[in-house]
């Protein structure tokens, strides 16, 4: 095994006799391409409603009678519209995060419903703060504060968003809470008193 | 005896089909052997603008959407809005005082945990008309139909 | 005395009406209210449910102008539901019916004519004859009534009278047999004697509470609001909710289980294992107060003799039961283990251990209340009793909290049905027709010839839609219900029976319902606070109200129409020949003198009634009928441990919780110290058998008579919400309740929906091996079934779902299953 690894090593060390210099850069440019593109298929993946639902299958049977499943136009949310950051860096970061979750998976400290229930007000408080400290950006993805019509709105809607978020004062997550999943035990949460 | 049964109920079908062709059920108007087109499936009024109560000890029907407001053991949600210490910010109506009694009258600090449940007392209103007329006559109809 | 009566209620509607304006009341502080905006307030029970909730009704100008939950009532405390602060419109749907109507063409009466008004004479005329020649063409069973839970006091027993005692026939049922059979059965055969032992003073007491099939939070809200104040303020305490569908009462859950349609039976079996495996029997109290019998099994579902599932039967119908001992039922349910039960039910194993616990635990007082989901079953009656089961083993029962609980559907289930006995196998005071002793008592409390009355039992309310068809029962009175809409198989059996034409159809109502467009003749019926009435409600208290408004038009109570349809009869042409000769001093007599002018009913005079109140029936018919019926009907309790206060009483207080014994009310039956029946030193006493000893029965699951296959693959479960009461007759008409709830929907499972290519909204045909409707798709409502299961209100008589459902019955209490029986979905 380990002489395997050493014969290779000297292979790959060796300068090349037999290829050109431009091979070699267009064909780490293609390889490079197509690692690239496995590497984001691999992480769109587990962007997918597929893979989110493998495991969270209580969460995904409490989103559906929800508006951010079903509603009149058919644009929907799936679970990393709001969970996943869309930015590249801000991705791989909440990526490398949810190995973190997936090694809590494997450990088996959520692998019941109850384990989950009993959590489920830290887990939400994780996500609430999240999105408290990036303005709620991953609503503001599709809910774009600039192009709201307050005329379309409903009365108490279009007052809360021309005064409280139009100052800033308030954010997304601050009124919005519990919009696509059951909340948990809200004693103590500012707003839910 | 089995013909004499299916030969009545021949005829009684008949006989359905003819008389029932007058219907005097008015919440239905149709035959009872008919099946009708279902109604389409309501909205409901989000209006936002109050409605007059039928008399004072009425419970105000809600004047806009409720779907999917969870009101359980751990969160209620109308009363995210509702509550007195929520009701500046939200602008939306406090909810009345005899909602802080107990079941024996006395005042609480908060809201009573008997009136947690708000929809087993206040329903939202589908944009629909009524079935038929209600003649219910208001207390100040009455009082102006004495005056005179 | 007259005067300090009404000095009461002057006090008490200051009271009311300060307290309801949020000020507390100096008891003469009048100057609240000026003299222009006085309203008269009287108080009510509810129309709608078994909860019997008080209501402040305010009257002006013979027009009801307002309703609220009455703050002195001990049962509701100011609250209503959003139906019962309705009420003061239930009466006002423009149209209410207010004159007879008969089928005429060119005049006269025919099956197939047009509904024409008539006068009260002509419809009495033509059910006359009809009556007339039903009975002498087939004797007393040629005549039927179907009556109802929604039935006062005393329209019941009047009507009760007239069918056994008049017309010597027993085919008189209310409709509490599709609601309260079931529990009635389940009381009889465990305890022997009818009605919980515990009240709703256990609502504040229980530490824990657990809802086998009910929906409380939508169908006994103000119930659930006692729930609810006392699990909020009191964290120890724990709820669970059991249903095959995730519903209103979930929100409150602690343990919420969705079980599979039929297997609470197992359940039941597995906690009666759990808590003797576990050590956790009170063998004290087991030892003293009960005894162990092993019920037949295999039983049939009460299906016509002809249908397959009936004939494969062992014991069709059978109620029998032989002893045996407490090894003997340990053995019979040690099969129950949680695998197993986990299994057949789909309740997790975790789960089921914590249910069984909060029966097992000595420590926790534990409240099971049922209605619906459990009564409505095809082993109702065997449901009753495995509930009482889990109860009798730990000894939880009787005592604060501790309280096997029977929730009622309807306002009078217990009160008018089950009391008085309008069911046909009984008579007042849980007496059977069948026991000759209790006929006896019968004829004599009811100044009857010895020997009159009918040994056999008439027919129940499904027989009844099947003896119509058949032509069995050719007249046919139903009073207080819309059997129309609400029976099952309404295609197969209740209209062919209704639109036969051997058959003549009479419906008393206020408004123009199906059952009523399915009909031959109809009476126009007061309703509500348009009669004096009396209701009693699930924890055995009655509550009496007064007339407020005159009843529209020609309106009448069905009591009054009962009583005045009665002066039609002679003895001579109702009774045998043979009784008369013996009995020659009740020759020649109408049935109104034998039953209603008897000496005791009329005995009460005008002058005994409550001033400041109207009262048409005893107006018309000269003396305090309401009074009179009362007295004697309450003569048949009295000393039976079914003892009600006296009838004045009643009008002045919020009722009072039989048996009442020298005015004091009892809160917990079967307990020393409690019950005033128990005798000293026996700590509890089950007195409705013989040996004082009440029954855990040995019995097994059974499954459903049918349940999904390839080709009906659903589940079908059928109920009410919480805006509309039963058929929708008089919620419908309120604008409010109606724009709450319009039309009925089918409610299923979003994954459902998507496999059959439907979606929310879209039409579709929900169809059985018995009919069909069409409705439409709700996925994301407040009721949330389960893959593989559907629900549909049945309060729309737009969409009659009762062409769907089967009319298969327990066949030991003839109740009806309309919770289970297999459907297809499909696109229309």
């Amino acid at each position: 095994m380990i002489d395997l690894i050493r014969r290779y090593w000297r292979t790959i060390s060796r300068p090349s006799k037999y290829f050109s210099l431009g091979f070699l850069t267009l064909g780490g440019f293609v390889m490079g391409i197509m690692f690239w593109g496995g590497f984001n298929t691999a992480m769109e993946f587990t962007n997918s409603e597929t893979f989110c639902t493998s495991c969270h299958e209580n969460l995904y049977e409490e989103l559906q009678s929800t508006i951010h499943f079903t509603n009149r136009s058919g644009v929907r949310a799936i679970c990393s519209s709001c969970h996943v950051p869309h930015d590249w860096t801000d991705k791989i970061a909440r990526k490398m995060q949810a190995s973190k979750e997936v090694w809590a998976f494997l450990m088996g400290t959520i692998n019941t419903q109850e384990k989950f229930l009993a959590r489920r007000r830290h887990l939400a408080e994780n996500e609430w703060a999240r999105l408290k400290a990036n303005d709620s950006l991953e609503c503001r993805n599709c809910h774009d504060f600039e192009y709201m019509d307050f005329t379309w709105q409903s009365t108490r809607a279009s007052y809360q968003h021309s005064t409280a978020l139009a100052s800033g004062e308030k954010t997304c997550i601050d009124c919005h809470k519990g919009i696509a999943h059951r909340l948990p035990d809200m004693s103590g949460v500012e707003g839910w008193d | 005896m089995k013909i004499s049964i299916v030969t009545t109920v021949i005829l009684a079908l008949g006989i359905a089909a003819g008389s029932l062709a007058q219907n005097i059920a008015t919440t239905r108007n149709a035959a009872i052997d008919v099946e009708l087109e279902p109604a389409k499936m309501a909205r409901v009024d989000n209006s936002d603008i109050k409605r007059k109560r039928a008399y004072p000890m009425q419970p105000p029907t809600i004047p806009h959407k409720v779907d999917q407001y969870q009101v359980d053991l751990n969160a209620n949600k109308c009363m995210s809005c509702h509550s007195r210490r929520r009701s500046q910010d939200s602008q939306a109506p406090m909810v009345s005082v005899t909602h802080y009694q107990d079941r024996d009258g006395n005042f609480l600090a908060d809201i009573s945990t008997r009136r947690y449940f708000c929809q087993q007392c206040h329903v939202t209103q589908d944009t629909v008309k009524p079935l038929l007329a209600n003649e219910f006559v208001d207390i100040d109809e009455i009082l102006r139909r004495d005056s005179e | 005395m007259s005067s300090t009566r009404r000095d009461f209620i002057k006090a008490n509607a200051v009271a009311t009406a300060a307290a309801a304006a949020g000020i507390t009341a100096s008891s003469n502080a009048t100057n609240l209210i000026t003299t222009d905006t006085k309203l008269k307030w009287s108080k009510a029970p509810c129309r709608f449910c078994g909860t019997g909730c008080s209501i402040n009704v305010a009257t002006r100008d013979n027009r009801v102008v307002a309703t609220h939950g009455d703050i002195k009532s001990p049962v509701n405390k100011g609250l209503a539901c959003i139906k019962g602060y309705f009420l003061s419109k239930i009466m006002y749907g423009e149209d209410r019916l207010t004159q007879p109507m008969l089928r005429k063409t060119d005049g006269k009466y025919a099956k197939d004519g047009e509904f024409t008004p008539v006068s009260w004479d002509e419809a009495f005329d033509i059910m006359e004859v009809k009556f007339k020649a039903a009975l002498k063409e087939k004797g007393p069973r040629g005549v039927g009534m179907f009556g109802s839970g929604q039935w006062t006091v005393w329209e019941g027993y009047a009507a009760s009278k007239l069918y056994k005692a008049g017309f010597l026939s027993n085919n008189i049922d209310p409709n509490a047999r599709h609601c309260m059979a079931s529990a009635v059965g389940g009381f009889m055969r465990t305890f022997g004697i009818d009605e919980p032992m515990g009240c709703y003073d256990d609502l504040e007491a229980a530490d824990a509470f657990v809802l086998w099939g009910s929906n409380m939070a939508e169908m006994h809200p103000i119930l659930w609001t006692r729930i609810t104040d006392r699990r909020l303020s009191n964290p120890h305490v724990n709820v669970a909710v059991l249903s095959t569908f995730e519903h209103r009462s979930f929100e409150l859950a602690d343990l919420p289980v969705i079980f599979t349609p039929q297997t609470d039976m197992a359940m039941l079996n597995y906690i009666a294992n759990y808590i003797i495996q576990n050590d956790k029997v009170n063998k004290d109290f087991v030892s003293k107060h009960v005894n162990f019998r092993k019920g037949a099994a295999d039983i049939g579902y009460g299906l016509r003799p002809e249908n397959p599932l009936q004939q494969k039967a062992e014991n069709p119908d059978s109620g029998a039961s032989e002893p045996m001992s407490f090894e003997e039922f340990a053995a019979f349910v040690a099969d129950y283990d949680e695998d197993s039960v986990s299994k057949l039910s789909g309740v997790p194993v975790k789960q089921l251990r914590a249910l069984a616990e909060m029966y097992a635990d000595p420590d926790i007082k534990v409240m099971s209340l049922w209605t619906m989901g459990v009564n409505q079953h095809t082993r109702g009656v065997w449901v009753n009793n495995m509930l009482y089961n889990v109860h009798l083993l730990t000894g939880k029962i009787s005592e604060p909290g501790n309280s096997p609980f029977s929730l009622t559907g309807q306002p009078s289930a217990c009160g008018t049905a089950r009391e008085v006995g309008t069911f046909s196998h009984r008579l007042p005071a849980d007496m059977v027709v069948v026991n000759p002793e209790h006929r006896k008592i019968a004829e004599k409390k009811w100044k009857l010839p010895e020997g009159i009355l009918p040994d056999w039992n008439g027919s129940h309310a499904v027989k009844q839609g099947r003896d119509l068809k058949d032509s069995k029962i050719n007249a046919y009175w139903v009073q207080v219900n819309n059997n129309v809409q609400a029976a099952p198989n309404l295609n197969g059996e209740t209209l062919p029976g209704y639109r036969n034409p051997d058959n003549f159809i009479v419906v008393s109502d206020a408004y123009p319902t199906v059952t009523a467009q399915a009909a031959d003749l109809i009476l126009p019926s007061a309703m509500w606070v348009e009669k004096e009435g009396a209701f009693g409600n699930a924890e055995r208290r009655t509550q009496f109200w007064h007339q407020m408004v005159d009843a529209p038009g020609e309106s009448k109570s069905d009591m009054w129409q009962v009583v005045e349809f009665s002066k039609r009869f002679t003895t001579d042409e109702v009774w045998p020949a043979d009784i008369l000769d013996a009995n020659p001093e009740y020759k020649g007599k109408t049935l109104f003198d034998v039953l209603y002018a008897n000496g005791q009913v009329d005995r009460f005079p005008l002058s005994d009634m409550e001033e400041g109140y109207a009262n048409h029936e005893a107006e018309d018919f000269g003396f305090y009928i309401q009074k009179g019926l009362f007295e004697e009907y309450a003569a048949f309790g009295r000393g039976k441990a079914h003892d009600l206060d006296d009838f004045d009483n009643y009008h002045q207080n919020r009722g009072k919780r039989w048996p009442v014994v020298n005015g004091k009310e009892t809160l917990w039956r079967f307990k020393e110290g409690s019950d005033p029946y128990v005798e000293a030193g026996s700590d509890f006493q089950f007195y409705g058998k013989p040996d004082g000893k009440a029954v855990v029965f040995a019995l097994p699951y059974e499954p459903a008579p049918e349940s999904p296959d390839e080709e009906y693959d659903l589940w079908l479960s059928t109920g009410r919400v919480l805006e509309h009461w039963h058929s929708g007759s008089m919620t419908r008409r309120v604008p409010e309740l109606h724009k709450a709830v319009p039309s009925a929907v089918v409610y299923m499972h979003p994954e459902d929906a998507r496999k059959r290519k439907l979606r929310r909204g879209d039409e579709v045909k929900i169809i059985s091996r018995r009919g069909e409707i069409r409705t439409r798709v709700e996925t994301r409502g407040r009721n949330k079934p389960p893959q593989g299961l559907v629900f549909v209100p049945w309060f729309d008589s737009a969409q009659l779902i009762n062409k769907v459902t089967l009319d298969a019955t327990d066949p030991l209490s003839k109740q009806t299953d309309f919770k289970k029986c297999a459907i297809k979905v499909e696109k229309a």
